[in-house]
């Protein structure tokens, strides 16, 4: 009887586990399938393709696209038709071959690199000197500061959006390429300070200061300590802070689809892909395999800092 | 040379450096946020209160663009729809989290895999995830209709879930509990995994069954992290646009609402503004009733 009830319970709870988890990856799942299946396959429900399709990770990632093979007929219609000049036989043919209706993920993909990466680099720089300052100094309005930062938690992305648009437009940032990208850095910079102060903060005053110390008491200066002591020892805070910053502003839509409408060249991937969405039909498979060649990268880094991650967050800076 | 000597001769001048040096640390941090978003946010009051023309001039017209936006029926329609889906993914998040958290603090065979794999719909993009949702809920193709019309006959015939504004709601919610889950979870966790054993072991001895431990052990331990976790949620989901709005456009909560009356149409950039801020204070009164009320801090 007692054997029986346990063999129930440790069957619940197994169940309970695979329920979890499958709710959890069947997204992901459902994406790895049908970014590989042909379009006749899509309406089938089983996730395993009938057929693999690897035609949409190809043209994304512009394998063997060099030249586009022209359809038959196309072709016995140009050879079947005399009276044609050979200049619009050209015509035609590069009207067929054309590329440039295919979606240059590469350009879109650099783009939020960089952009992610810029602000990501500056924030975190900030946050070393100014987390340093509000956790080991003493002065007047610290911790004024240090709650101010907090406060800014409060206040969502569409509250920023109008005043912020506009303070850009006034100030002709947004009528350049660079300047637009600048103002998009300075934005995500201000949107992931906050949490990589706290984050740094926090981490900075479990740092021992009798090491500090020791290396003051040797002549070394401030700059010199942080340099040379603080930063070394938080080496992997640090990364994921960068980490944490990085995927807010390589996710981040809101801004970038106001701030980007001038210049599609800027076009980040978020952009890209709802773009995308929105202005072609019967493309699952380029849309899910799309979907997987962003979520890789961010996936990798953040499985690459998972372990510091429920401490970090714990700490208090959280930002979604 | 006498280094206590030396300490002590700069002892008022080694506090003044410290408090200058202090501040001249923080101070590219203030400055930014200072100008980024303080003052963008008074900012965006003022234009509030005007006619705001992006090309020139603004024309101050008092509060008609509060009274424009009060007095439309599609705004309340979208207070309507942020409450339903704050209250519901708040509810559904934490509970989840918490039932998720009790089983990853048992010992099971691979549960470091488990715990890495229930975090991905945290970790990944909402730009790369909200398209598979879509394709589960697409009429055609989705695996939901298939089961739930094919198989179940449960609709009498295939629809746009997603399309159809009253059933794209519990899509969204859906969606969001799904890609909030694993943060309340991990917060969770990490405090079960510091409550004391020994009080269970005592707690056995004196004859406890399950429900009464967790009532009595676990729910107090865990009260106030679940606490803080509602209110991180109720702010967070309160100004949730991108898992809404890329999922879906037929669901108007204010934040979607604001954005299509301010970047599209006729850009009414003084209305989206009223509407920011009424949406601002509304989250204050939110949390006021849910501190108040609710924790009773």
């Amino acid at each position: 009887m007692v054997k029986n009830k346990s063999f129930l319970n440790r069957a619940g709870f197994f169940l309970l586990v695979m329920a979890i988890v499958l709710f959890s990856i069947f997204p992901f799942i459902q994406m790895l399938s049908t970014s590989l299946k042909y379009q006749w396959d899509w309406g089938n429900p089983s996730l395993i393709p009938t057929q693999i399709n690897l035609e949409a990770y190809k043209e994304l990632l512009n394998i063997g696209q060099g030249e586009v093979e022209l359809h038959e007929s196309v072709q016995n219609l140009i050879d079947e038709t005399p009276d044609i000049t050979k200049a619009q036989k050209k015509a035609i043919i590069a009207k067929f071959r054309d590329t440039s209706s295919v979606f240059p993920f590469f350009r879109y993909f650099g783009n939020s690199l960089i952009l992610a990466t810029i602000a990501a680099l500056l924030s975190v720089s900030i946050a070393i000197l100014g987390a340093y300052s509000f956790s080991r100094m003493q002065y007047k309005g610290r911790s004024t500061i240090q709650r101010g930062v907090l406060f800014v938690y409060m206040f969502g992305g569409m509250l920023l959006l109008i005043p912020l648009y506009k303070m850009f437009v006034s100030l002709g940032f947004l009528s350049t390429k660079t300047g637009t990208f600048t103002s998009l850095i300075v934005i995500y910079l201000v949107q992931t300070l906050p949490v990589s102060l706290y984050m740094l903060g926090n981490y900075f005053r479990t740092i021992s200061f009798s090491i500090e110390e020791a290396a003051m008491i040797e002549g070394a200066g401030r700059f010199e300590t942080i340099w040379k002591i603080i930063v070394p020892l938080s080496a992997s805070a640090i990364v994921t802070v960068f980490v944490y910053s990085f995927m807010i502003a390589w996710n981040e839509y809101l801004y970038a689809s106001v701030f980007l409408r001038g210049f599609e060249r800027l076009h980040t991937l978020p952009i890209g892909l709802q773009t995308l969405y929105y202005s072609k039909n019967a493309i699952w498979d380029r849309i899910m395999a799309a979907s997987m060649l962003t979520a890789v990268p961010v996936i990798v880094l953040f499985m690459s800092i998972q372990k510091n991650l429920a401490g970090g967050m714990s700490a208090g800076g959280v930002k979604e | 040379m006498n280094l206590a000597g030396i300490l002590n001769q700069n002892n008022l001048n080694r506090q003044q450096r410290e408090s200058v040096l202090g501040w001249a640390l923080i101070l590219p941090a203030v400055l930014i946020i200072l100008s980024l978003i303080l003052y963008p946010i008074i900012y965006n009051i003022y234009l509030s209160f005007f006619d705001v023309n992006l090309e020139g001039g603004n024309t101050y017209i008092g509060l008609d663009n509060y009274s424009n936006v009060v007095f439309d029926s599609v705004f309340w329609n979208s207070v309507y729809t942020t409450i339903l889906y704050v209250l519901f993914t708040t509810i559904g998040t934490t509970l989840l989290g918490l039932i998720v958290a009790l089983a990853m603090n048992k010992e099971f065979p691979l549960r470091g895999l488990v715990r890495s794999l229930i975090l991905l719909p945290y970790v990944a993009p909402v730009i790369s995830v909200v398209f598979a949702w879509k394709f589960i809920f697409d009429p055609v193709n989705g695996i939901f209709m298939d089961i739930t019309y094919e198989k179940l006959g449960m609709f009498s015939e295939r629809f746009n879930m997603i399309g159809t504004p009253e059933y794209a709601v519990w899509v969204a919610i859906l969606f969001s509990i799904w890609k909030g889950f694993p943060f309340a979870y991990l917060m969770i966790l990490s405090r079960l995994q510091a409550i004391d054993a020994t009080l269970y072991e005592a707690a056995e001895i004196d004859g406890a069954n399950r429900w009464e431990k967790f009532k009595s052990i676990t729910f107090p331990e865990v009260y106030f992290v679940v606490g803080a976790i509602v209110l991180l949620r109720i702010i967070w989901n309160f100004n949730k646009f991108e898992d809404i709005y890329l999922l879906t456009r037929n669901v108007k909560v204010l934040a979607v609402y604001t954005y299509f009356k301010a970047f599209t149409g006729y850009m009414e950039m003084g209305q989206g503004a009223s509407l920011a801020v009424i949406q601002f204070l509304l989250l204050i009164g939110f949390i006021l009733f849910y501190v108040k009320r609710v924790l009773k801090w």
